[in-house]
């Protein structure tokens, strides 16, 4: 497969992840700019394993999940009380916040003399695991794009779960959900754990793929894009998100005739499905229509 | 079953809620009434616990449950429908009666089951609910797409599935045809008959009147009156509470 293809279908997988975690909150009815600090946390949190402590990737790519969730959990907390535009606001805050904590972040240690680790707002060179370990840039693909399809057949479950049907509940109607006997702050904090991990496990993809991080590339613009992919790619279902990331990186970002209108596009079909279709292409609609079909002539269950 | 004591809840200068006593026992049906605006929802907001009284006190199978956070009075068994229909539009019929299922005794499901689709016993009891409320040729449909009828019924249905002891209906029968209260009433008979405590606060007199067995009557947040309905239909303060805001609308 031709090296460019590659790229950008890595990038494509990477950034999929905080798709995701965003969406899930966009499922519980949380509108959050915040997703790309647990993506840095992540991105940091497993460089900082695999390059300068010596963990194996998937030792990594575990500490940048569980350092995801728990940041999220950190602040899921607090911010249980908000709604709207003051929760939005709270998670570009708490975003902000830790991008320039990063840039402040100085940790190095001496590796075969040379120094290795973050370095403020010169960010994180050096993280070599892939090349190392002889890992091609196929073979990279392949292990997103294997951990994708495990989060996806996750996501798959979840949506047949009652836990899945309780996020849907709160984000339709939270009060409603109270009085079907469901503890709403738990599950908020819940779903913001789990999601915190979805953008850690990306971070740490990140990190690896490009070998490189510094604090600005986790700037709010990363943020809106990761909540803009869920609600142009549909709420109904967890390829929407994915599908609004291979319509922003895959076609637009990556299609060069396209690219340098890529903010312009991108910008008019977020404003212009929020008017037409405001949960998406893949909506709940569609997808239960689609489900519908599928099932169609097969005897009913029960 | 139900008891409020001195029940007060005060909006700012609004006293909605003014010192209401009141008793609702196992196998009855306490019908509420009085005038627009006469707390009646309010009361019930109050027992399920979405605000916080002002004073007095809510007792429930002899505990005081009025600190209690909502989803906790859920799970000891009150369940309510609303007055403007409230349901999870984007779930399916099915799945709106299936989270629904929360009391303790579902709760100890099998968690494996309980998570993943219901246990066989919980998918009967919802197969027995879709039959009860004429629900089961709309099973997997979203309940945003119901019409009018089917959507109230929906809501009679996903309280009914908690499996309550005490069932709070807030005029259930508001946008009904004569038919339709008709089977309303069978209902809400056959569930007082299996001992269930029933709050209906309704507007439509005749409903009223043909199926509780004792009728409550608020007026600006006050208990005006209490008795058989034929004792509260002849009573000069309720003509009057009605009358007089007949003259003031
Ligand atoms: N959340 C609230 N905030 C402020 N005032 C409220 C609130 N809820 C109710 N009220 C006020 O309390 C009073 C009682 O309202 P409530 O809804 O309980 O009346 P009701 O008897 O149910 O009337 P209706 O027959 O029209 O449904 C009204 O004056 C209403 O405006
Ligand atoms: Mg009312």
């Amino acid at each position: 497969m031709d090296e460019y293809l590659v790229g950008v279908l890595s990038n494509v997988g990477v950034i999929s992840f905080v798709a995701l975690s965003a969406y899930l909150l966009l499922l519980t009815g949380e509108i959050t700019f915040g997703q790309q600090a647990f993506f840095a946390i992540g991105a940091y949190a497993a460089g900082i394993a695999t390059a300068m402590w010596g963990w194996t990737l998937a030792a990594g790519l575990g500490f940048g999940a569980l350092a995801g969730a728990l940041s999220a959990t950190i602040v899921g907390v607090p911010t249980l009380r908000l709604h709207g535009l003051y929760f939005a606001i709270a998670t570009l805050a708490f975003a902000e916040m830790v991008r320039i904590l990063f840039e402040m972040f100085r940790y190095q240690i001496e590796i075969d003399g040379e120094w290795v680790g973050p370095n403020g707002a010169d960010g994180f060179r050096d993280i070599r695991y892939i090349f190392e370990n002889d890992i091609s840039g196929m073979e990279f693909m392949l292990i997103i794009y294997g951990l994708l399809t495990v989060i996806l057949a996750g996501f798959m479950l979840l949506e047949r779960s009652r836990l899945g049907v309780i996020f849907r509940m709160i984000g339709e109607d939270e009060v409603l959900a109270g009085l079907q006997g469901v503890s709403v702050a738990r599950y908020r904090i819940l779903a913001a754990a789990i999601a915190g991990a979805l953008a850690g496990i990306g971070g740490g993809l990140y990190a690896h793929l490009t070998t490189y991080i510094e604090p600005r590339i986790f700037d709010v613009m990363l943020g809106v894009h990761s909540l803009a992919y869920g609600l142009i790619g549909g709420l109904g279902t967890a390829l929407g998100p994915i599908l609004g990331v291979l319509i922003d990186i895959g076609l637009l970002e990556s299609i060069r005739a396209l690219s340098g209108y890529r903010m312009i596009i991108f910008g008019g079909l977020v404003a212009l499905l929020l008017i037409v279709r405001p949960r998406g292409l893949l909506d709940e609609r569609l997808v239960h229509r689609i489900g519908v079909a599928l099932r169609g002539g097969r005897k009913m269950r029960v | 079953m139900l008891e409020l004591h001195r029940l007060t809840k005060h909006f700012g200068g609004v006293r909605a809620v003014d010192g209401v006593d009141l008793i609702v026992n196992p196998g009855e049906v306490l019908g509420l009434i009085g005038p627009n605006g006469s707390g009646k929802s309010t009361t019930v907001n109050l027992i399920c616990g979405l605000f916080p009284l002002t004073s007095g006190l809510i007792m429930f199978k002899g505990e005081d449950i009025s600190a209690l956070p909502p989803h906790e009075r859920v799970t000891r068994g009150i369940a309510r429908t609303f007055q403007n229909i409230r349901l999870f539009g984007q779930l399916t019929v099915w799945q709106n009666l299936w989270v629904a299922q929360n009391s303790a005794e579902q709760r100890r499901q099998n968690p494996v089951r309980r998570w993943f689709g219901g246990g066989g016993s919980a998918r009967e009891d919802i197969g027995r609910t879709l039959e009860f409320f004429d629900l089961a040729h709309k099973r997997d449909e979203l309940a945003g797409n119901l019409a009018f009828g089917e959507q109230r019924r929906l809501e009679f249905a996903r309280a009914f599935a908690a499996k309550p002891v005490l069932l709070l209906l807030d005029e259930p029968a508001a946008g009904m045809n004569a038919e339709e209260i008709d089977q309303l009433d069978a209902r809400i008979r056959t569930l007082r008959d299996t001992g269930m405590a029933i709050l209906l606060i309704e507007h439509h007199v005749e409903l009223v009147m043909s199926v509780a067995d004792r009728i409550a009557v608020l007026n600006f947040g006050q208990k005006i009156a209490e008795g058989s309905p034929a004792e509260v239909q002849n009573n000069p303060l309720v003509r009057e509470a009605y009358l007089g805001t007949a003259t003031a609308a």
